[in-house]
């Protein structure tokens, strides 16, 4: 018995050893799980960034997408008195009150990838990500570059204000006319409802790769009509990569979570260091992938940078 | 050291009583492998994190928080499990009554304190019927209830899309503050002692004065409250002895006399309530309600209350060590954040302190019995 | 008027097509031990059931005190004072001596919706209890899981005198204990018995019956073989007379033979 006692007790001081902490510089909290694909290329900016800007972070993220765990681990960061704090903003009302506290406690505050509407009300010093609509415009004139007078914009959830925004802007950078086609989020049907469409257009634009992008890449495959449609979407799929690659696809609108997740590590660095500060929204997109840069695109995606 | 123990005169003459000491005794109960569990997670991240911020004021609400609100659902469960039954659907509870207080409140135009009362009889009603089912089917509990979690956390989706069109409902931040109930649930309590322990520079500042930690959360005050009322309803009333009976034998106990099917039920409908108090504190707290709320919260208060010294079979635990058992859980999930672990370690590390306190608890307790 | 506690008259019980019981018939009177025997399967548990209230018989009468009863629940019979200790005691080996001794009749101070469990009042009315069987509980709020069988023996009968039973039935309260623990639980069932209580003692064991009983009624195959005073019986003949009396003897016959033809 006293051995197994002895174990325990020497165990637990390794354990306590090798994880004793040292102070903190910069405490990221994100609502975007490591598990998931997308967040843990953010989460290699941030632990690139820090590597490189030799400072400590912490890149913390509740279980799941639940606010209130989310609120409670700002207030954990708030106590451990960091340099700084970064954040993702997906529900200012619910975030609000601990936002506020982090800065009342004279700790600044960078916000990525979502809340580009309300970080500026928080006190939030400055928003690092892609702004919708102006990705929206940023796809919108590149399509008109290629020619395009006559588009489609494939919302699969009418009603959400971010992707809402992307088409308004992809209308205004377009400037020939666009239909907003809505569908629902089931890809057997957008498939189907962009098939019944491609008569009237020459161009397509999807909000989502790996669910309308692929649908309508399909649609427009089975009709026989890759190359006179011109295809384009938001954010990226494996799918719609090699499609790219095979010029299929006239481009995918990448975000570039690598940078929301790398620059306000180093905003924050060169804060600690001479107090400089961006002011307002650093854009990380649109970023464009073309059949020019894809196959090299895969193969970062594939390590994690992309 | 030792004194005599409480048992009656002329049983000095029996040679199987040893004097054993009051420490012995004190020993012997079921709180105190989770109160050691408690001290050895304190000790471990006292080393590991203590001048991280971890046990200043704020660091120490922030975990505090996490423990009360667990605490409130783990001590209604540790009740129920030492009446011999599990309650499943907590976690779905928790989201069903979040939804039944702001729904009404924001879409219906009702008062806030109203909603908060409609969500408390929703409870009875889910209480009672997870009670009923229970005692008349004579199904496992453990299959009743999880059924009625698949029920209720899908009717909160489906209900709360067909009238909002959304799955959250936000904007009740606003109508906390002049309403007569809401503050029991949200209001900071000795908000005076902490800006007076502030103005005398002991706990830090918000660059306005104002001390960071406002005061000591309602859920806490709820959380210790609860376990104060568990354990005297456990230990000194009859309806307490007839939660041990129904665990620990139901058959016999309904054959003296314990109505055991009206303390099951009366259990089941204390941890619908238990998780409807949860669901206030966080709804006001965060000023809008989810349907995903409260997911997976069961199996944490399960684990809190068997760490807690709670027996799955029944008739054995105490709600006391239930609270440590949530403290425990509480102070290990904010803890972490205050160490050097990548949080993709932070499951593994969760369930490896959870392990040793359950294994420590245990020893404890062997260790105790056994050598008496 | 008859001196009898309790009268069960012709009793029958059937499971669908299988007759548990027929035509039993048992008187107890007051200071009585009666002893209920048979082998496995004749028909005791369901006969004790009946008895106490568990079921309902499907022929036959129950007389309480002069007066036909018919039970609907095991607490009417508890009620009326025929209280029964099972096998399994009813005893919760986690809790204590006292909580287990006040069982669904804990004794209460205090006024309205702040009444309390009485603990001390219970601990010392329980250790008094037990200590007049001459069971020295060390101390009553040790757990019940602590003692010998045979003191939860004690426990579980104390139990049902304290809370005014009549009639007391013992289903196999021998059946698990060792040789001394057995005699303390068989003393203290006289010593209930002395007092005015009847007692029905159900065991398939003769060598615990035959000391301590009065009468014997001995079942087969759900039928009562007949009541017998013990001055009209003697232990042999009631050995024999259980189910399986003549079995043994044949395998005795047998067991000789075999014997025999192994030695040549």
């Amino acid at each position: 018995m006293r051995k197994i006692y002895l174990t325990l007790v020497a165990f637990l001081s390794w354990m306590a050893m090798s994880v004793a902490s040292f102070a903190i510089d910069v405490i990221v909290v994100s609502h975007g799980q490591a598990n998931d694909p997308f967040w843990s290329v953010a989460k290699n900016g941030v632990d690139s960034a820090c590597k490189d800007m030799k400072i400590k972070c912490k890149y913390t993220a509740p279980g799941t997408f639940d606010m209130v765990e989310m609120a409670k681990l700002i207030d954990n960061a708030v106590s451990q008195k960091p340099k700084g704090i970064v954040i993702t903003l997906p529900d200012a009302a619910a975030l609000g009150k601990s936002v506020k506290a982090a800065i009342a406690a004279g700790i600044p505050v960078v916000s990525m990838n979502s809340g580009s509407d309300d970080f500026a009300k928080l006190g939030i010093s400055a928003h690092v990500g892609q702004t919708e609509f102006e990705a929206g415009v940023g796809g919108g004139q590149k399509m008109k570059a290629a020619g395009g007078k006559k588009a489609l914009c494939v919302n699969h959830e009418v009603g959400n204000v971010a992707l809402d925004r992307r088409c308004a802007g992809f209308k205004k950078g377009f400037g020939g006319s666009v239909e907003i086609l809505g569908t629902s989020n089931d890809p057997t049907e957008i498939q189907k409802a962009v098939a019944a469409k491609l008569g009237g257009v020459d161009t397509i634009l999807t909000l989502g790769a790996g669910l309308s992008g692929e649908a309508a890449l399909k649609a427009i495959k089975s009709a026989g009509k890759t190359g006179s449609i011109k295809l384009g979407t938001f954010d990226m799929s494996p799918g719609m990569l090699k499609a790219a690659a095979a010029g299929e696809v006239e481009f995918l609108i990448d975000q570039q979570q690598y940078l929301q997740g790398y620059l306000p590590i180093a905003i924050f660095a060169q804060y600690m260091r001479w107090g400089t500060m961006p002011a307002g929204v650093v854009m990380t997109g649109p970023g464009f992938v073309t059949p020019q840069n894809a196959s090299k695109v895969i193969k970062w995606a594939a390590q994690g940078y992309r | 050291m030792s004194v005599k123990s409480k048992s009656i005169q002329n049983k000095s003459k029996d040679e199987r009583l040893r004097k054993v000491s009051n420490l012995k005794v004190l020993l012997n109960r079921p709180e105190l492998g989770a109160l050691g569990g408690s001290v050895l997670v304190f000790i471990f991240f006292g080393i590991v994190a203590g001048d991280t911020g971890m046990f200043s004021a704020y660091g120490t609400i922030n975990f505090l928080e996490v423990s009360a609100n667990l605490g409130i659902i783990a001590i209604a469960a540790a009740l129920l499990m030492i009446g011999g039954e599990f309650d499943l659907s907590v976690g779905s509870m928790i989201g069903f009554a979040g939804i039944c207080i702001a729904i009404p409140a924001i879409y219906w135009g009702w008062p806030l304190w109203s909603s908060i009362l409609f969500a408390f009889s929703m409870a009875v009603l889910v209480g009672y019927a997870n009670g009923i089912l229970v005692v008349r089917t004579g199904l496992p509990s453990f299959i009743v209830t999880l059924a009625m979690l698949f029920i209720l956390r899908g009717a909160t989706l489906a209900l709360t899309r067909l009238i909002t069109g959304r799955t959250q409902v936000p904007g009740l931040r606003v109508l906390i503050e002049n309403d007569p109930i809401a503050w029991i649930f949200s209001a900071d309590a000795f908000k005076g002692v902490f800006t007076w322990l502030g103005s005398l520079g002991l706990i830090a500042l918000r660059q306005d004065g104002t001390p960071l930690a406002t005061g000591i959360p309602a859920s806490v005050l709820w959380w210790v409250g609860m376990t104060i009322f568990a354990t005297w309803l456990l230990m000194k009333t009859r309806y307490g002895n007839w939660i041990f009976a129904s665990g620990g034998d139901k058959l016999g106990a309904r054959n003296v006399g314990v109505p055991v099917g009206r303390v099951k039920i009366s259990l089941f409908i204390g941890t619908a309530v238990a998780a409807t108090i949860y669901a206030c504190v966080q709804v006001l707290d965060a000023g809008s309600a989810d349907t995903m709320r409260g997911f997976l919260k069961e199996l944490e208060a399960i684990v809190a209350a068997v760490v807690g010294g709670c027996l799955l079979t029944g008739g054995y635990g105490s709600a006391i060590g239930a609270a440590f058992g949530a403290l425990i859980f509480g102070t290990v999930s904010m803890g972490i954040y205050y160490t050097d672990v990548d949080t993709d370690w932070f499951k593994v590390f969760l369930g490896a302190m959870m392990l040793i306190a359950v294994i420590f608890n245990n020893f404890i307790r062997r260790r105790v019995t056994e050598n008496k | 008027m008859s001196n009898n506690l309790v009268e069960f008259n012709n009793i029958s019980k059937f499971f669908g097509s299988v007759i548990a019981l027929k035509d039993v018939t048992m008187h107890i009177k007051k200071g009585q031990i009666m002893c209920l025997l048979g082998d496995n399967g004749a028909g005791k548990s369901t006969l004790i059931k009946t008895l106490s209230g568990v079921h309902k018989p499907d022929e036959g009468e129950i007389i309480v005190d002069g007066k036909q009863t018919v039970f609907d629940s095991p607490r009417d019979a508890l009620d009326l004072g025929i209280a029964t200790v099972y096998q399994d005691l009813a005893l919760v080996s986690l809790m204590s001596v006292t909580r287990n001794f006040f069982m669904g009749r804990e004794p209460m101070k205090g006024f309205g919706p702040f009444k309390t469990f009485d603990v001390n009042k219970a601990n010392s009315i329980a250790s008094e209890r037990m200590g007049q069987i001459g069971i020295d509980v060390r101390d009553p709020s040790q757990a019940v899981g602590t003692m010998s069988g045979g003191e939860r023996q004690c426990l579980a009968i104390s139990r049902a005198i304290y809370f005014g039973a009549k009639v007391l039935i013992l289903d196999e309260p021998t059946s698990a204990l060792g040789v001394h623990q057995a005699s303390v639980v068989l003393k203290y069932i006289v010593k209930a018995a002395a007092s005015g209580l009847g007692v029905i003692l159900i065991t398939h064991n003769v060598h615990h019956a035959y000391p301590v009983g009065n009468s014997f009624t001995i079942l087969n195959r759900g039928r009562s073989m007949g009541t017998f005073e013990k001055k009209n019986l003697s232990r042999e003949k009631l050995l024999g007379m259980m189910a399986g009396g003549e079995e043994l003897d044949k395998l005795e016959v047998e067991l000789k033979e075999i014997d025999r033809t192994n030695k040549n």
